[in-house]
């Protein structure tokens, strides 16, 4: 987790944006100290719903660059992440999946840690780049946390798309697995050996499968109008110069102090 | 339709209540609106969708309530005054970001048009049955402030006043109605913005390392900023200390969560807003709230004119409860009579303040509340021949003497 955080780190100023236009939704909790070195404005909200909260904290500034920090395989708040995808809410989303690879039965899957379940797993994980491109996504990667420096520099070109980015992330859950012995630097072991680079790759193809090798890399790269621009053009159509756009609103609101 | 920059729609209108709750929005300066549609609350979103454009507000249709409440807490946090607006099975989504709204001291207006339930139900039927899940939905300890409009015209002051009251203690506000305010057309008056008061948000004017999201002021209330100011801070739906790190002991639970409920509990004189009627010499006394109470009314000036001595206390918030006035009563009353739409809710807080020192009447009605003044004023006919004082809620059912 430590290595994904310096990534995001890493990315942030390699974009060369200004950290206090960022702000970082998170349902995974962030060490706060960790939170401090990365500069931003943080929030940490219910599994799942940081692309519904982030969704917010854009249209109500769209000054904002907004990270939403979503976790576990997406399965809570699955919905928000392909409608703010179909809609093209401009925010990057790290999806950090840290499900832990076993070995089973002479092959590796993907699978559940034993401390969760006894029988270790049995379902196949989600194509995620496939899903986010599927929808729209203007921007999909996937890596590892053993990948820092290409995962650092997806983080700054995604930064500066106009639209929904995403990229996955395949990183060990520390504080979840820290009494699983060795477990992170045998899962980064096993990144090591089962992972190869293939950016330009058709989503499709990329899927984390039982005997495969994981394929990791930037994915697509496209352009789409956002949800601002699109609700900008539609409101402008039909009432022109009534409409100011979103983004340069008028300073006051409300009514008076009487 | 036109109005300044302000949002305020000044002059006399024909509105419905949902209509009137938008443009009450708007006069409070709500620029954000985020929402996923459901009957009977429609046209509070179609009315501000439709005035948004000319004064500079936002909106979006989220996927669906969970999100839509998300959305308006992370537009808050922007500065901009933000709601929602839902109606029974989306009250429920919305309880997981209720708590955390409560939890991150986020203002915002809820905005629920009751309607029958539980699951499906009656969809666009009024009901009150969501009085209880406004207060206890979400888990956890908390504390809320909830109002109960019984016209168009307080659909309009009390959306205001849930707004000014959401930025002073930094708390999500319910506005309990019902579909038959939602959809009952009458006058509205709309003052203009100078006469309308508006409650600034409190923000934090210190320098910008010194800044702790969660210090609170004397009255437990903390000072807020908006994102992307360079505070960098990090707030955090965990039980938290003053710096919105998590703490994981008892001891901040009880540093961090009892300011919750002690900042409403403290203040609940300031926040309790009642209308009585005719309670001064009154031996039975009507507590009502929302539609309910237009038929309670109604009862009284029935009961006067027949020489009885009825009066009515209407709960313009239904939360916090007014358990000092109520019990107040409870020494000077024979009865209390309370109509609810639903099976018996707000009740039991009445039962509750009442320790046994008079009757309680539960009347329940269904979908028809305002048409059912006859019965209101036969249980209130009957509370007053009632010669001895039972402990426990009396339920008084149509037609019995």
């Amino acid at each position: 987790m430590n290595s994904i955080i310096e990534a995001i780190n890493k990315g942030i100023e390699q974009s060369g944006l200004d950290r206090n236009k960022i702000s970082i939704p998170s349902d995974i909790p962030f060490e706060p100290e960790t939170v401090k070195s990365l500069g931003v404005d943080y929030f940490q909200v219910p599994r799942g719903r940081a692309i519904a909260f982030g969704s917010g904290l854009k249209l109500g500034n769209p000054e904002l660059k907004i990270i939403p920090v979503v976790g576990d395989l997406m399965t809570l708040g699955g919905n928000h992440f392909v409608h703010g995808t179909r809609r093209n809410m401009e925010l990057l989303v790290l999806c950090i999946n840290s499900f832990v690879y076993h070995k089973v039965a002479g092959k590796s899957v993907p699978v559940v840690t034993e401390a969760f379940s006894p029988y270790s797993t049995f379902e196949e994980p989600f194509n995620f780049p496939h899903l986010g491109n599927s929808c729209g996504a203007v921007y999909t990667a996937r890596w590892t946390a053993l990948h820092t420096a290409e995962l650092a520099k997806s983080i700054a070109e995604a930064l500066h798309k106009r639209g929904m980015s995403m990229i996955e992330i395949l990183a060990p859950g520390p504080s979840y697995y820290r009494y699983v012995t060795d477990l992170d630097s045998e899962l980064l072991q096993f990144y090591f050996e089962n992972s190869t680079v293939k950016n330009d790759e058709d989503p499709r193809n990329a899927a984390i499968t039982a005997d495969g090798k994981i394929i990791v890399g930037k994915f697509t790269d496209k352009e789409r109008a956002t949800f601002i621009d699109s609700y900008n053009i539609q409101h402008t159509k039909i009432l022109g110069d009534a409409f100011t756009p979103h983004g340069s609103l008028p300073e006051k609101t409300g009514g008076g102090n009487g | 339709m036109k109005s300044d920059k302000t949002g305020v729609l000044t002059g006399s209108h024909i509105l419905s209540g949902n209509e009137a709750c938008a443009e009450g929005a708007l006069a409070a300066g709500c620029r954000f609106l985020g929402l996923y549609p459901i009957m009977p609350s429609l046209e509070v979103s179609q009315r501000f969708l439709q005035r948004a454009p000319e004064v500079g507000a936002t909106f979006i249709q989220m996927e669906d309530e969970v999100s839509a409440l998300a959305a308006v807490l992370g537009a808050s946090w922007t500065g901009k005054k933000s709601m929602t607006v839902t109606s029974g099975p989306g009250f429920s989504l919305m309880m997981e970001h209720l708590g955390l709204g409560v939890m991150l001291e986020t203002p915002c207006v809820i905005v629920e048009v009751q309607m029958v339930g539980p699951g499906l139900g009656l969809p666009t039927h009024p009901a009150q049955a969501d009085v209880m899940q406004s207060r206890w939905g979400s888990h956890g300890d908390y504390e809320i402030i909830a109002y109960a409009p019984s016209s168009a015209q307080e659909m309009f002051d009390f959306t205001i006043k849930a707004f000014n009251l959401s930025e002073r203690y930094r708390v999500p506000v319910a506005l309990m109605s019902d579909a038959h305010i939602a959809q009952l057309k009458e006058s509205v008056v709309i003052p203009s913005a100078d006469q309308i008061h508006i409650e600034p948000r409190r923000y934090f004017d210190g320098p910008r390392d010194s800044y702790l999201p969660f210090k609170r002021d004397k009255d437990f209330v903390p000072r807020m900023v908006d994102i992307g100011q360079g505070y960098r801070f990090h707030v955090t739906g965990l039980t938290h200390d003053d710096r919105g790190y998590p703490i994981m002991f008892e001891e901040c639970q009880e540093y961090n969560v009892h300011p919750l409920v002690k900042k409403i509990r403290d203040y609940v004189d300031e926040i309790v807003d009642i209308q009585e009627t005719k309670t001064d010499d009154a031996e039975v006394v009507i507590i009502s709230y929302g539609s309910s109470s237009r038929a309670a009314l109604k009862a009284v000036e029935q009961a006067r004119a027949k020489g009885m001595k009825i009066g009515s206390l209407k709960l313009n918030t239904v939360w916090p409860f007014p358990d000092a006035r109520v019990s107040e009563l409870a020494e000077q009353v024979k009865a209390f009579v309370v109509p609810e739409m639903n099976f018996g809710q707000i009740v039991q807080e009445v039962e509750r303040n009442t320790y046994g020192k008079a009757n309680v009447l539960f009347l329940h009605h269904g979908d028809n509340g305002v048409e059912y003044t006859d019965d209101i004023l036969a249980a209130a006919e009957k509370a007053s021949l009632m010669t001895e004082t039972k402990c426990g809620i009396i339920e008084w059912k149509k037609g019995s003497t």
